[in-house]
């Protein structure tokens, strides 16, 4: 069975197999021998090559998180057709989002008003912490979508900057 | 010994609180928002009392109806913890006009020391080093002036600031408008004053804070110190004492300056003393917290001397029954704070349900924590998820058994600094004690992972994809972890005869 997933923008291909009751898996041409024992629903004990394992999985639909010593990998499981969405270039648009749900607390760019790079755009307040969200790119503010005091949910789309 | 305790916070310290309660054989009260319902201190409390909203102001911070509670469960005394109301001067005055005792000092001690700029002339009457800076708040110009004075780098500080709030470091006059606009801002959202002072910044600096201990008869005891340098933020991730920077000599020297502050105000129970400290042992007063530090458990690894439950004795009327020369400090012990943030976007929280959580167990660790399995972490309160605190003989053993801690920890559902931690304890600069409060900024590859661990990650992912459950024959699953343990050591649910 072949997976594709997409970590961190870029895609892998994952094959496994099992032969003579043992699991290998195929990763981008290179063969593994894979040795697992699934420890609790999201806990799986993985031996590669010897080298023990302990994995934390958790899936929710298209979306595997995957615990590896410390580090937290988010996965996406993709379609062929999903694939060759995501290789479309970037346009001179950039929305800027609420990373997390917070509040506003003030805006420093308003509509019309010429940004460089990094230059602050808009003061956001979550979990008592102040963040200033800059722009990316140079440009123009086209749209602000909030207003001082709003309350926003994570990803929402604050205000949108074009470089054109 | 009081009787009935109410713990006005939530979380982990709660939970610290309420297992201290427990030990001295006091019955606890829980106090909780709406959103803590399902929050492990009010399960483990033997009492809970609903206070409100999950906004902070509308329970957590909500004087009358904490103290309503405390009236309701007759309690005869309220811990504040740390945060919330915990340095609230008018909430120590309230509960002591309604016949509570307020777990803390008085409230005169919170009034001195909670203005920042009180607490540096207290200090400074009683011969304390102070950092060069500005005499109280000052409007915008007098700021810019006065950075102009002492120098660039300065310091923004709220005056009515802590935990790093309010706090804006300028490296150079360009950025000085937008930084003191800043601070101000982020100073009346989080304490509802706008007031800054300006002071010098020192370069590389070393956090060192005194813990200090007083009973209400005045026996006034430092317990060492505790360095906070790795800082993000400006705000403490890994904390351990003793510090590897300080000779004996100041270790002296810093705990007699801490104990002369304290009793200036009449200090009575648990209070830190910080300071800023240069390469050359020099050190200056910063703040005093009148209250029990996040970090507290470092200290209590190397006394042996329980800071929380000492607390609690004081406020009920008990006497130290130590003189300084019995407290003696043993081996290293070192504080991670566990976070549910992403260290790859500058810290920022992130807020979640806790899907799957492993934590860390062993000889000299310790897990100061209040999350579980399928808890949620809410975007209304601190992201921290537990303090793992490590003891060893020395500082280098307390190091590896860190990371080794570290490693175990697995959490699944929020992005954590877990890794982060693991790469601080790995790093040489932090192996060899060369550090200061610029530690992370100055390593920001420490804040990705070097090695991305892509083929385990897509094993694993690609194992919960297919349905299947094991490498080798599909063993029958038992259903719960009870019954798999019960199968393993042969025991079995009979009824009872």
């Amino acid at each position: 069975m072949t997976y594709t997933f997409k970590i961190r923008d870029q895609i892998y291909k994952i094959t496994l197999e099992k032969e003579d009751g043992q699991l290998q898996a195929e990763i981008e041409g290179t063969s593994i021998m894979v040795d697992f024992e699934k420890i609790e629903d999201d806990l799986y004990s993985v031996l590669i090559d010897g080298r023990s394992i302990s994995i934390g999985v958790f899936r929710k639909g298209k979306k595997v998180q995957v615990f590896i010593e410390g580090e937290l990998y988010e996965l996406e499981a993709v379609s062929e057709r999903e694939q060759r969405k995501t290789s479309h270039v970037v346009s001179g648009i950039q929305e800027i989002k609420s990373p997390m749900p917070s509040r506003v607390v003030k805006i420093l760019k308003g509509e019309g008003d010429e940004v460089g790079p990094d230059e602050g755009l808009i003061v956001v307040e979550a979990m008592k912490m102040e963040s200033e969200l800059k722009s990316p790119i140079a440009g123009k503010v086209k749209n602000l979508m909030v207003k001082e005091g709003d309350a926003v949910e994570s990803g929402a789309v604050l205000l949108v900057v074009s470089s054109e | 010994m009081f009787k009935k305790v109410l713990i006005a916070n939530r979380g982990e310290i709660a939970v610290r609180i309420i297992r201290a309660c427990r030990d001295l054989g006091i019955s606890t009260v829980a106090v909780y928002s709406d959103a803590d319902r399902r929050s492990l201190h009010v399960a483990l409390a033997d009492e809970a009392c609903h206070i409100g909203g999950s906004a902070p102001g509308e329970s957590y911070l909500n004087k009358e109806k904490i103290i309503d509670a405390a009236k309701k469960s007759g309690a005869e005394a309220i811990h504040p913890g740390f945060g919330f109301l915990s340095e609230n001067e008018s909430f120590a005055d309230m509960c002591e006009k309604s016949g509570i005792v307020f777990i803390g000092p008085s409230p005169e001690a919170i009034r001195l020391m909670g203005d920042k700029i009180t607490a540096r002339k207290i200090a400074h009457d009683v011969k304390v080093p102070l950092v060069p800076g500005s005499d109280g708040a000052v409007s915008d110009v007098e700021a810019s002036v006065i950075a102009d004075e002492i120098g660039y780098p300065v310091m923004i500080k709220a005056s009515a600031g802590g935990g790093g709030k309010g706090m804006r470091l300028v490296r150079n006059k360009d950025d000085f408008e937008s930084s003191l606009r800043m601070a101000r801002s982020e100073a009346r959202s989080a304490f509802g004053d706008d007031s800054v002072f300006v002071e010098r910044f020192i370069e590389r600096p070393r956090h060192i804070e005194i813990q200090v201990i007083a009973d209400s008869e005045g026996n006034t005891l430092y317990l060492f110190e505790r360095e906070c340098s790795i800082q993000r933020r400006h705000q403490k991730v890994i904390e351990e004492a003793p510090s590897p920077a300080i000779s004996s000599r100041t270790r002296k020297k810093m705990g007699e300056v801490a104990v002369r502050i304290a009793k200036a105000v009449k200090y009575k129970g648990a209070g830190t003393i910080e300071f800023i400290m240069d390469q050359r042992q020099n050190f200056y007063f910063l703040e005093m917290n009148t209250r029990v530090q996040v970090e507290h458990p470092v200290t209590e690894m190397i006394t042996g001397f329980d800071i929380v439950k000492w607390m609690i004795r004081i406020a009920s009327g008990e006497k130290l029954p130590f003189k300084q020369k019995n407290i003696v400090m043993k081996g290293h012990a070192l504080e991670c704070r566990v976070y549910a943030e992403n260290p790859e976007t500058n810290f920022l929280p992130s807020p979640g349900v806790i899907e799957y959580l492993r934590t860390p167990s062993g000889p000299g660790i310790r897990n100061d924590s209040s999350i579980y399995n399928g808890c949620e972490i809410t975007p209304y309160y601190d992201p921290m998820l537990s303090k793992l605190i490590v003891w060893a003989d020395t500082r280098e053993a307390a190091i590896r058994k860190m990371e080794s801690a570290l490693r175990e920890y697995i959490v699944l559902g929020v992005k954590t600094n877990i890794g982060f931690l693991i790469r601080v304890m790995n790093n040489d600069e932090f192996r060899k004690g060369k550090i200061d409060t610029g530690f992370i900024e100055r390593h920001p590859e420490l804040l990705k992972p070097p090695v991305l661990q892509i083929e385990p990650a897509l094993i694993a992912a690609a194992l919960s994809m297919s349905s299947s459950g094991s490498a080798g024959q599909p063993a029958q699953k038992p259903s719960s972890n009870w019954k798999l343990f019960g199968r393993r050591s042969g025991v079995s649910r009979s009824p009872l005869a």
